[in-house]
């Protein structure tokens, strides 16, 4: 271990991890008060009235010079994505098919290890 | 490295000359580190099979020669992504298993759409689960599932095991889960019910925010964030650290919002109610009682865990009415314990040993 006495970064990341400690530790002391509890609600729910307020009144916006908004733009990205959802769906459906028929060459399911593995030997090496 | 006990003049040139280095270092790396976007993350190969809102099942392709019977479902915490099991190769708790010999499958999450907002307890545990549940035992063409649970995971993962006592579930492993739900002090606080008011905030918001859910992360330790960015710039020369540090700080940022009612649940009936303690939990009328699990259990608790404190996780192990059980407490915190270079060293081979010889 390096001394701190003849080393000042390694005693800056000392003090610097003591700050970290006695802050957080300080912190958490003031916020378990109800008092914290009562305050950081009441800014919650302003914020959240706030946020919601503001939200519908740039929606209304967007609407008016006909562009979409950040939430119907992240809406058709999700359903993008659960088209494509879909489609692995059907395709790892047709893979199964193709395997319980005999057709699956090159398909993922077909090949599949077989379930055959044991544990190792207590003390054994795992590879 | 060993250093004198007194001062020593004769290193100090060495030294100045060493931070001069790593001063130029920084620069040139601080710039790289603004230009370019980190490694990519969980790119272990998988397919989606199937995907429903904002759920999707996952199946990672296996990759050794035979594999063990009873394949895996991980079922992840509804608020953060499941790629912090697939990091990067090295560092991926979902590689480390399919070199083991597993077949694994995962439960993970996207960002609930508005219209998701009236998701309920229910349909996570007795719908979206046990869907996935099937759909695992339809892929692998076995009955048999052992479940890992990743924090609120895990709590999904009990209260599904308490309801479905009687299977498919083989095995169930939980990773840092709470039960007393009055011990997390200061999630406790922020939400006490005196001041406030989870009706109002859910009928106004819908979705609960990402951002709300990531700044009550951060003020449990509210100094970190600040730290760490202090810890990155003497660090940034040392392309490891800025690696880790950018797996770790993108994963954490990129919390999920909660679907409202199924958030107003986890308020009233565990916040508050604390019922999955009391044995009181119910869900969708049907009673959650952790004594109705009887199958092998695991649960792997973090020494220094900051989110979910020992205390709110031990009571655990003495309420699963199984007979095979353990708890097993690593070195570290809620996160490196299942991520990162000491899960390699530590939690990952203890579940190896645990779990090889019950998946038979």
């Amino acid at each position: 271990m390096t001394n701190e006495i003849n080393d000042p970064v390694a005693m800056w990341q000392k003090m610097v991890g003591e700050m970290e400690k006695g802050f957080n530790s300080f912190a958490n002391q003031a916020m378990s008060s109800p008092e914290f509890s009562q305050a950081m609600n009441r800014a919650g729910e302003v914020a959240a009235g706030a946020q919601k307020q503001l939200g519908e009144l740039m929606e209304k916006y967007l609407v008016s010079v006909n562009l979409p908004s950040r939430e119907q733009v992240t809406g058709l990205a999700e359903r993008l994505q659960a088209i494509e959802g879909q489609i692995g769906e059907i395709k790892s459906m047709l893979s199964r098919m193709a395997a319980s028929s005999g057709l699956s060459q090159g398909s993922d399911t077909a090949l599949r290890p077989p379930r055959t593995k044991r544990p190792p030997s207590e003390g054994g090496e795992q590879k | 490295m060993n250093a004198p006990t007194g001062l020593d003049f004769a290193s100090i040139p060495e030294r100045i000359q060493s931070e001069v280095q790593r001063a130029i270092q920084r620069s040139i790396k601080g710039v790289e580190y603004f230009s370019t976007s980190g490694p990519s993350l969980g790119s272990t190969p998988k397919d989606v099979l199937h995907s429903r809102g904002t759920m999707s099942l996952y199946h990672y392709r296996p990759t050794s020669d035979e594999i063990y019977r009873v394949p895996i479902l991980i079922v992840m915490a509804t608020t953060n992504r499941g790629y912090i099991l697939d990091l990067v190769p090295g560092q991926s708790f979902i590689e480390f298993l399919l070199r083991r010999g597993y077949d694994v499958y995962m439960l993970d999450w996207s960002a609930p759409r508005p219209e998701e907002k009236s998701l309920r307890m229910e349909d996570y545990v007795l719908d979206f689960i046990p869907d996935c549940v099937r759909r695992v035992q339809q892929d692998s063409g076995e009955q048999d599932v052992s479940i890992i649970g990743y924090c609120f995971g895990g709590v999904l993962s009990l209260l599904y095991g308490s309801i479905f006592k009687d299977g498919p579930m083989k095995n169930l492993i939980c990773f840092t889960t709470p039960i007393d739900f009055r011990e997390m002090k200061l999630f406790s606080n922020f939400s006490d019910r005196r001041y406030f008011d989870v009706d109002r905030l859910v009928d106004s918001v819908g979705n609960v925010p990402p951002e709300m859910i990531l700044s009550s992360f951060e003020m449990l330790r509210p100094a970190s964030r600040t730290v760490s960015q202090i810890q990155l710039w003497e660090n940034i020369w040392n392309d490891e650290f800025v690696k880790s540090y950018r797996m770790f700080d993108r994963w954490a940022t990129d919390t999920l919002p909660l679907a409202g009612e199924y958030f107003r649940s986890i308020t009233k009936d565990l916040m508050w109610d604390n019922k999955l303690f009391n044995d009181t939990m119910s869900v969708g009328g049907r009673a959650a009682k952790l004594e109705n699990i009887k199958v092998p259990f695991l649960h792997a608790v973090a020494e220094h865990d900051h989110i979910v404190p020992y205390d709110a996780a031990k009571h655990l192990i003495a309420k699963i009415g199984s007979e095979d059980k353990e708890e097993v407490m690593l070195k570290g915190g809620h996160v490196s314990l299942v991520a990162g270079a000491n899960a390699l060293k530590r939690l990952w081979p203890k579940l190896d040993s645990w779990l090889g010889k019950r998946s038979t």
